[in-house]
């Protein structure tokens, strides 16, 4: 065979500088990742991959919506809406001026609030304050430079310049190219030590709009929320992150400064940098303009344990859609041995076009057309191994949901063959590998580890305890989490909605 | 020798100096950078004596191998009572066994070395993706030929894909976006293959014969643009490919035809009732294709206007100034053989719809009028031209856009121009496109939601308002 070279033109320099880089799998992640703690207790961790000029900064607070109290739901959440909104010189034309008209808002936006709490709330008084308000934002918005961030980032060629936030941390990310280190920690900053909570109730209307969005017209966001919220009774993790809706209506300024000023330092604060860094040149950087930020508290662990199921909950939703059905099962998380076991369970039971559950309910008996397995909703605490299912007509989601039980049963009763092992544990090292592939993947990789397990490390001795998994440790781990009494059910109907 | 003494000693200094007195952090406007080095890589391009078109890029940083295959064939054939074809053809291509192998020998394999493979349609072309562990290479390629030169479109996997395809139908009006998207395709492009979507009885009509005659048709190694990047030896994968597919073939093919779109049809609203407490908003206009010169003003132009996140005018009005919406966005689809759509999307509450379309049209119709300010043109064409080089950040992404490229037939310098394009446009450019291709007058308005009384204040207003028969 001939080939016939079109382009003569020899590969380009830059690719060939990827031949110089050290492999990034498991066995030298180890080497490639330099850490550095600040005094203030800042973690930082840092890979470099100079290939191209670009890196991704994650800054990853460990707090998120699982750290709220009842009067608090959805606030961080709506923080992180506020955090986009500047500090004491971004976002504003002169903050001195701007600041008591900051405070007359507050002001008449608490009176307000309360005021429509109240059953026999005056609707002319509302209505005055709503148009009080309204004149306040109005002339708020002289001082106001809009989204500034968002601009400073967008001329520097940021991309991706986000935020999101989970119920176990919250991460506020963005790539630039190389050469724009020291903007990222001026901006980055400035956004920890000066922040100003501008524009809030106008972003309260977003974060509602946020909602209506993703949970309240949307068929698979109804059901989740209705699964987590009768799986869990008394933890946390049963809440949605955006909150309830009068969770939303209710949020006040005062409640979000301060859940700003009790978790958001550096104690409580993880960088990972991935790309094209000089990991000495980063560090120094960051000392200069993060170092003198006060620690902070710690994040109080949660004190909420779910009690032990004790029977099947099942819900129906009735929804202008299709049917769905959704089941979880509790299961403790890391580092606790049954979590390695249950990465296994998931990846046999649901993963892929050979797993158990596909064969069986989409190939097989074709009752469905989809079966999905995840580990959810969030990791720091015990959480839940849920099967979700989009019935075929004409069959219904309880034919559906026997056949599931079927093959749940069979994996507490008959041990797992070794392909069926051996196919899970490869799955489970080449998925991290392409994981890696790009900067952000690995950052929120260390990232959420470094928060949630409290050390990236834990993937580094990963792969080996995964590998003593045996047939029979997924046999008893299935007996004792997936049976019914551990288990809440939520079917989605067709059916008039209650207004 | 003595001068790279001299610099070696100004660098010792300013790291001395460096170290006695770091400086103060600064505030992010007293710094400045140099401007970023960055030249568009050149990607190697080799074709086989057959016609098949090689784009071949080592990477070494992780034992994974990724492998994107295109066949020249894609949704704009499906025949007017076959709409589906395409994408049922793709399905069981992926699914339906090939080789020695039937379709659960087939899945066992890949799925035990962790192996993913996925064929999709979308307009012009199917596209296969398999990603693997570079130990597993050889044994991929084999697959991969067995796929492309022996499929076995097993008539029990071609059923599975139909019924699952039928239960696709019965649930695409589930999603109030995905709904709104499809009611505005087919209000702008009607019975033209681009404005369809299949039926049941359209996809109860294939049989097949009809998926191994497609792929009679198109499935060719002169039709197939084959790219492949990771951990391998360029020589030694060059071995393989030939070993694999230089006995193949090369045949006819003969081009899918296009059919040139119908006459554009008359600006109307149209509204599918559900009870939800927020309405999705669709404004759109059929926009332009690659070949139009004017698609880079039109890219800073769409920028300004709702491309550019929050840095963009409707995100800013809407969401920004009066939190009426969370996303708020504005596209063109640079169609590439017809010209693709231009879409404003978003939602908000029954009671703001209006508010929302109007501040739109408002936005629109300002873009056209007045000229936009220098600092606002400078940051679209700063962002767009700084944010270049993260097309390049992923070595396959790389590999897979040089053969797009050349698949669409792009003009050569396209990656290598674009910048220079970008920093051309001057504000005229942007305002000249606006008024050309901007129309609010003109635009389809797709409402999903509680629609009543918005439908009735655009009929008093006169705006011609229809209701949507989701049984088309």
């Amino acid at each position: 065979m001939r080939f016939f070279i079109v382009s003569p033109r020899p590969l380009a320099v830059f690719f060939c500088l990827l031949l110089w880089v050290a492999p990034l799998w498991a066995a030298t992640l180890e080497d490639r990742v330099i850490t550095h703690e600040f005094d203030n207790g800042l973690k930082l961790l840092m890979v470099p991959r100079p290939e191209i000029p670009t890196f991704t900064a994650y800054i990853t607070l460990g707090v998120g919506s699982v750290h709220e109290t009842s009067e608090y739901r959805g606030m961080a959440h709506m923080l992180e809406h506020m955090l986009f909104k500047g500090t004491q010189t971004i976002g504003t034309t002169d903050y001195a001026k701007e600041k008591p008209l900051l405070e007359q808002i507050e002001a008449v936006g608490s009176r307000l609030d309360a005021l429509r709490q109240r059953r026999d709330a005056d609707s002319e008084k509302i209505a005055a304050l709503e148009k009080e308000l309204a004149a306040l934002q109005h002339q708020h918005q002289q001082f106001v430079v809009k989204d500034e961030f968002a601009r400073i980032y967008a001329e520097h060629g940021g991309t991706g310049y986000n935020a999101f936030t989970s119920r176990d941390l919250t991460t506020y990310l963005v790539s630039l190219p190389a050469n724009k280190l020291e903007l990222w920690a001026a901006v980055e900053s400035d956004r920890m030590k000066n922040p100003v909570l501008r524009e809030f109730y106008t972003e309260r209307e977003v974060v509602m709009e946020e909602r209506f969005r993703t949970v309240e017209t949307n068929p698979r966001g109804l059901l989740f929320e209705n699964l987590f919220a009768n799986a869990f009774t008394v933890h946390p993790y049963r809440n949605p992150i955006l909150g309830w809706r009068s969770d939303i209506e209710n949020l006040t300024l005062a409640q979000t400064r301060d859940f700003l000023q009790r978790y958001y330092g550096p104690v409580n604060t993880v960088i990972a940098l991935v790309g094209d860094i000089d990991p000495p040149a980063a560090v120094a950087m960051i000392e200069r303009y993060f170092g003198d930020i006060p620690p902070g508290s710690p994040v109080p662990p949660v004190f909420h344990v779910e009690p032990p199921q004790q029977g099947e909950r099942r819900v129906q939703v009735l929804f202008d859609a299709e049917p769905q059905l959704a089941m979880a099962f509790h299961k403790p998380t890391l580092p606790e041995f049954d979590d390695y076991v249950f990465d296994l369970v998931n990846l046999i039971l649901g993963q892929g076009r050979t797993s158990r559950l596909h064969r069986s309910l989409v190939l097989e008996q074709q009752l469905a057309t989809a079966v999905q397995t995840f580990i959810t909703p969030g990791s720091r605490y015990p959480n839940l191994f849920v099967i979700a299912a989009t019935p075929r007509h004409p069959h219904t989601t309880a034919e559906v949901e026997a056949a599931i039980y079927a093959e749940l049963e069979r994996l507490a009763r008959e041990p797992v063959s070794a392909a069926e092992l051996e196919r899970a544990v490869n799955r489970l090292r080449t998925d991290r590998l392409r994981f890696l592939r790009s900067n952000e993947g690995l950052a929120r990789m260390l990232t959420f580890y470094q928060s949630v397990a409290g050390d990236w490390r834990y993937v580094l001795t990963y792969d080996d305890i995964v590998a003593e998994i045996d047939a029979q440790d997924v046999m008893e781990t299935a007996a004792r989490w997936l049976h019914s009494g551990n288990r809440t059910v939520v079917t989605l109907e067709r059916g008039e909605q209650q207004p | 020798m003595k001068s790279q003494m001299r610099w070696l000693l100004i660098v010792l200094v300013v790291f001395v100096w460096g170290c006695a007195q770091a400086p103060a952090p600064a505030s992010f406007r007293d710094l400045s950078f140099a401007p970023l080095e960055f030249q568009v890589p050149e990607m190697e391009r080799l074709t086989l004596d057959n016609g098949m078109r090689l784009y071949v890029q080592e990477d070494r940083e992780l034992p994974l191998v990724e492998v994107t295959v295109m066949i020249g064939a894609g949704s704009i054939g499906d025949p007017a009572d076959q709409v589906g074809l395409a994408d049922l053809y793709a399905a069981v291509l992926r699914s339906g066994g090939a080789g020695n192998r039937d379709p659960d020998a087939l899945d066992s394999f890949l799925d035990m070395r962790a192996a993913n493979l996925s064929a999709a349609a979308d307009t012009h072309a199917v596209t296969l993706t398999l990603s693997l562990r570079s130990d597993d290479l050889e044994e991929g390629l084999e697959v991969l030929a067995d796929v492309l030169r022996r499929p076995r479109f097993d008539a029990a996997r071609l059923e599975i894909a139909q019924r699952q395809a039928l239960e696709g139908i019965r649930r695409q009006n589930d999603d109030p976006g995905t709904l709104a998207r499809r009611v505005l395709s087919r209000t702008l492009y009607g019975q033209h293959p681009l404005g369809r979507s299949a039926t049941a009885d359209s996809i109860m009509s294939i049989v097949r014969h009809d998926l191994v005659a497609f792929h009679e048709s198109y499935a060719h190694p002169n039709n197939l643009w084959v790219g492949i990047s990771g951990d391998f030896s360029r020589d030694g994968l060059l071995e393989s490919l030939a070993r694999h597919f230089g006995d193949w073939p090369a045949a006819a093919v003969r081009p899918q035809e296009i059919p040139p779109l119908a006459a554009e049809t008359p600006a109307s609203a149209w509204v599918v009732p559900r009870g939800l407490p927020q309405t999705t908003i669709l404004l759109g206009e059929i926009g332009i294709d690659k070949d139009n010169p004017d698609q880079y003003a039109l890219r800073v132009m769409n920028f300004l206007l709702g491309g550019g996140g929050f840095n963009s005018r409707l995100m800013r009005e809407i969401r920004s100034n009066r939190g009426l919406a969370y996303s708020v966005y504005s596209f063109y689809q640079v169609g590439r053989h017809l010209p693709g759509l231009f879409i404003a999307g978003s939602e908000t509450r029954t009671n703001a719809v209006l508010e929302v379309v109007d501040l739109k049209r408002e936005i629109m119709t300002q873009m056209r009028d007045t000229p936009v300010a220098e600092a606002d043109l400078s940051l679209a064409r700063e962002s767009l031209i700084n944010s270049f080089v993260f097309g390049f950040t992923d070595p396959h992404a790389v590999v897979a856009m040089t053969m797009r490229l050349d698949f669409y037939d792009y003009p050569e310098d396209y990656l290598r121009a674009y910048r220079d394009h970008i920093a051309a446009v001057s504000a005229a450019d942007v305002q000249r496109v606006a008024r050309r291709y901007l129309n609010p007058d003109r635009q389809m308005l797709v409402l999903v939601g509680d629609v009543q009384d918005t439908a009735s204040e655009l009929a008093a207003r006169g705006m011609r308002v229809e209701e949507f028969s989701l049984e088309d």
